[in-house]
């Protein structure tokens, strides 16, 4: 079925028509117009303003034009299109296209490229304008064609990512919470661009690239990415990860689609995802230490003194962030498994166990273990310790998330986000209040996420003794929150709860 | 042997510390018009909504025309129609964008004409370019209805169709009922309104705290229930009639002046002998009347009624 005949995709064109696009096509022109206007009056009369060539005034203009694009065609899309989808479910129109004989994929290409048209239609015209600035400039089209492909290729990507925020959560709103871990992580790409993966799934090292060429080679923005030493093309890296990772998004869209009582993501496609992201990140940051982390830095490296040191610490940072996410994308309902259990007969641990994102924790850090042991391949000897608190780090984190999910899931049901809120503050958050609070930074120490970080950002052999037994503290609390865990399946496979009430 | 147009096999549906539908089993041969009726909570929508696919199932088998719902959910689609409690529609689409909506999706062949005949069928001819925001909820209602009609399905399952009708919407449903069972399609509708089903259901479903109490043809249900309900009018024969149904095997007798209602428990050649012994007797029965056959008296003699 061609995308003219897909109904849902007229359906939602139907609808954002009869609310109206003239107005937002008018406002996109108008931006876009008072920046070309800009950059004309500049080539008119170039000594009342400050730039040093038409060139550099192109690039300002059109980089504006190329931020309001963003902002409309990948944060307006996501946004757009995650609203529709929840106020499709809430409606029960979700449930009747999925009653006709239209394909899952049919759906699901309705939604994406039909819920945010009018997005895309402001975003052609500011394309439009842009074309122009770049020829008045006398600017490369490659550079045009480069920044269009990298916007429309996130905007594909993030409007995917927004069709599983709308089938994952409750309120048309809430799908926009999912972009906040992005933002969280932008806040510090800005500071290392070339060496941070969150600029390559956003295409901002890929633009800032095309934007920098022919500066000079020490910029930070000017060099190509290095993916374990090999540079790669910005572009191409962008849109590469996009790609893969979108059809693991794709699949996911279309399976939930088909049936909707199966889970987000499949078991290796979680593997799969935190494999590919670590992997990137790790080989992003391989051209610092060339595999000698805590031995040397590299000196061709740009601002590599500056970036050294608190690079791994971040990037361990960045990994636990990602692991959680996939833990609670791929932590069952408690609920399924019960009814599960009822099907097959085999209420037990070991189908809890077998179900539960317990053993996600442990193959996603294996995974991150392994990965991360590249930064230490000619200096294990002399700074294993380090990695090995890292690895264990992560372990401990990644299980104590997954069995505090599951358990608050368990026990407190529809009030599960904030107890696993609270805990998550007990155990990662307050240590840093109470070390600020009493000036006393071993508070600080006994955080969930310190010993990784502490330990990858380069410290002394006495606070690396310290941090071991932090971890295996820290492993105690594990342990107990397992016997909680375990425990509460046992009552939830009690055959008191499987009891038809009396009549 | 034709398969039946629906079929559930031990149906089990598990909510958080409640079974939904628990080992319901119920078969609706072609052409029959079957209410499900039980009070609100019974289970009859979440059956509904297991039968169409919506609701995952613990366990059981759902088969339509012997096409079985988890292996050829493709072919319960193109056989099956559902309209859900509420009315899901677009609302700033108009009725014939909405429907016209459905009919692509159903790829309908000459969708035009069909969708005239749908919104003929639910009285919606004239509100055809009205946006479905400005539709009141038992026109929605019936818009709805008109889009489960466009594929024209075999197999109809109407969860509470009635609700949100206005008298006069509900006298046209039950024609367009009847004329459903005219043209021999099958249909599962549900109602806790006894009176919505009567007059075009020739069966009937009992349901309670999400099981089958019972289910059959009317008649049939009336005669499992072992005792008739039936009510007689006379002319002047007040005392005579009571001596005798009194003397018969009656029960719960209630009388006045013109007549009286009572229970009877023998088979049928009793009852005829009980009226020819009326007649023969000297009475003037001027009316005589079996309520067996009315939904509500067999709902409330079920015992499905504690949710009430």
């Amino acid at each position: 079925m061609s995308l003219a005949d897909n109904p849902i995709f007229l359906t939602q064109k139907r609808l954002i028509h009869r609310a109206g696009v003239l107005a937002a096509v008018l406002i996109a022109a108008l931006v876009g117009l008072s920046l070309l206007s800009g950059l004309i009056a500049y080539l008119a009369a170039p000594q009342d303003f400050d730039f040093r060539s038409s060139r550099e005034a192109g690039k300002l203009f059109y980089g504006w034009v190329i931020g309001v694009e963003v902002l409309v065609l990948i944060i307006g899309g996501f946004a757009k299109i995650s609203r529709v989808l929840a106020d499709d479910r809430k409606a029960g129109l979700w449930e009747s296209n999925r009653l006709t004989p239209l394909k899952p994929e049919e759906i699901v290409t309705g939604y994406w490229l039909g819920a945010a048209l009018r997005e895309f239609y402001m975003g052609l015209v500011l394309a439009g304008i842009g074309l122009v600035m770049v020829l008045l400039a006398k600017l490369p089209v490659t550079l045009w064609l480069g920044t269009q492909a990298l916007i429309i290729g996130a905007a594909l990507f993030f409007g995917l990512l927004a069709l599983l925020a709308g089938m994952a959560v409750q309120r048309p709103q809430s799908g926009l919470i999912l972009l906040l871990p992005l933002i969280f992580l932008q806040m510090f790409s800005f500071v290392f661009p070339r060496y941070t993966i969150i600029n390559f799934l956003l295409p901002i090292y890929g633009i800032g690239n095309l934007f920098s060429a022919g500066q000079h080679p020490d910029s930070d923005w000017s060099t190509w990415p290095q993916l374990f030493g090999m540079p790669v093309p910005p572009i191409a890296l962008s849109l590469g990860i996009q790609l893969v990772i979108g059809i693991f998004f794709w699949r996911a869209a279309v399976r939930k689609t088909a049936n909707p009582f199966q889970p987000l993501l499949l078991r290796w496609e979680a593997i799969a995802i935190f494999s590919l992201l670590v992997a990137i990140q790790q080989a992003l940051v391989w051209s610092i230490w060339h595999g000698e982390f805590g031995n040397r830095l590299d000196a061709q490296a740009p601002r590599t003194e500056a970036i050294g040191a608190p690079m791994l610490a971040i990037v361990h940072g960045g990994t636990i962030l990602i692991g959680v996410l996939i833990l609670a994308f791929a932590s069952p309902m408690p609920e399924r498994v019960r009814v599960e259990a009822l099907r097959t007969g085999r209420g037990n641990l070991q189908l809890a166990f077998s179900r539960s994102a317990v053993w996600l924790a442990f193959a996603l850090s294996g995974v991150a273990a392994v990965v991360s042991a590249s930064q230490f391949t000619f200096s294990f000897k002399a700074h294993g310790t380090a990695w090995a608190l890292a690895a264990a780090n992560l372990l401990i984190f990644f299980l104590m998330f997954s069995l505090l999910l599951e358990f608050c899931r368990l026990r407190f049901q529809r009030r599960a986000v904030g107890f696993v809120a609270l805990w998550l503050f007990v155990l990662c958050l307050l240590p840093f209040v109470l070390a600020g609070v009493f000036s006393n930074e071993g508070f600080a120490k006994l955080s969930f996420l310190a010993p990784g970080v502490i330990a990858l950002a380069g410290t002394e052999i006495d606070d690396l003794n310290y941090l071991t037994a932090s971890t295996v503290a820290q492993l105690a609390v594990v342990v107990l929150l397992f016997l909680a865990w375990q425990r509460q399946w046992k009552l939830l496979f009690a055959p008191s709860t499987t009891v038809l009430p009396a009549k | 042997m034709p398969s039946p147009a629906l079929t559930i096999e031990q149906l089990r549906v598990d909510f958080p510390g409640v079974v939904a539908v628990n080992d319901l089993s119920l078969t609706v041969e072609t052409g029959d018009v079957c209410g499900l009726i039980g009070p609100n909570g019974a289970g009859k929508t979440t059956t509904m909504r297991a039968v169409s696919g919506l609701q995952e199932c613990t366990h059981g088998v759902v088969r339509v025309d012997g096409h079985e719902l988890t292996r050829e959910p493709e072919e319960l689609k193109r056989r099956l129609g559902f309209m859900p409690d509420f009315c899901p529609v677009y609302d700033q689409l108009t009725a014939t964008e909405f429907l016209d909506h459905f009919a692509r999706a159903y790829n309908v062949p000459d969708r035009t004409k069909r969708i005239e005949h749908c919104l003929e069928l639910t009285w919606l001819t004239e509100k055809r370019a009205a946006l479905c925001e400005e539709l009141s909820r038992g026109m929605k209602q019936r818009l709805v209805l008109a889009k489960t009609l466009l594929s024209d399905p075999q197999v109809l399952l109407l969860d509470e169709p009635a609700s949100g009708l206005d008298p006069l919407g509900r006298i046209e449903l039950r024609k367009l009922m009847l004329q459903l069972r005219e043209i021999g399609k099958t249909v599962l509708i549900s109602s806790h309104i006894l009176t919505e089903l009567s007059g075009f259901c020739n069966k009937a479903a009992i349901m309670e705290r999400g099981r089958l109490v019972m289910a059959g043809t009317i008649a049939e249900l009336g005669q499992k229930l072992g005792r008739r309900q039936l009510s007689v009018k006379w002319r002047n024969a007040d005392d005579l009639a009571l001596q005798i149904l009194k003397r018969e095997r009656v029960k719960n007798l209630e009388a006045n002046a013109q007549g009286a209602s009572f229970e009877f428990e023998g088979n049928p050649d009793a009852l005829d002998g009980l009226l020819k012994t009326l007649v023969v007797e000297g009475v003037r029965v001027t009316e005589w009347r079996d309520n067996t056959d009315d939904l509500e008296q067999i709902f409330l003699q079920s015992g499905a009624r504690e949710l009430m």
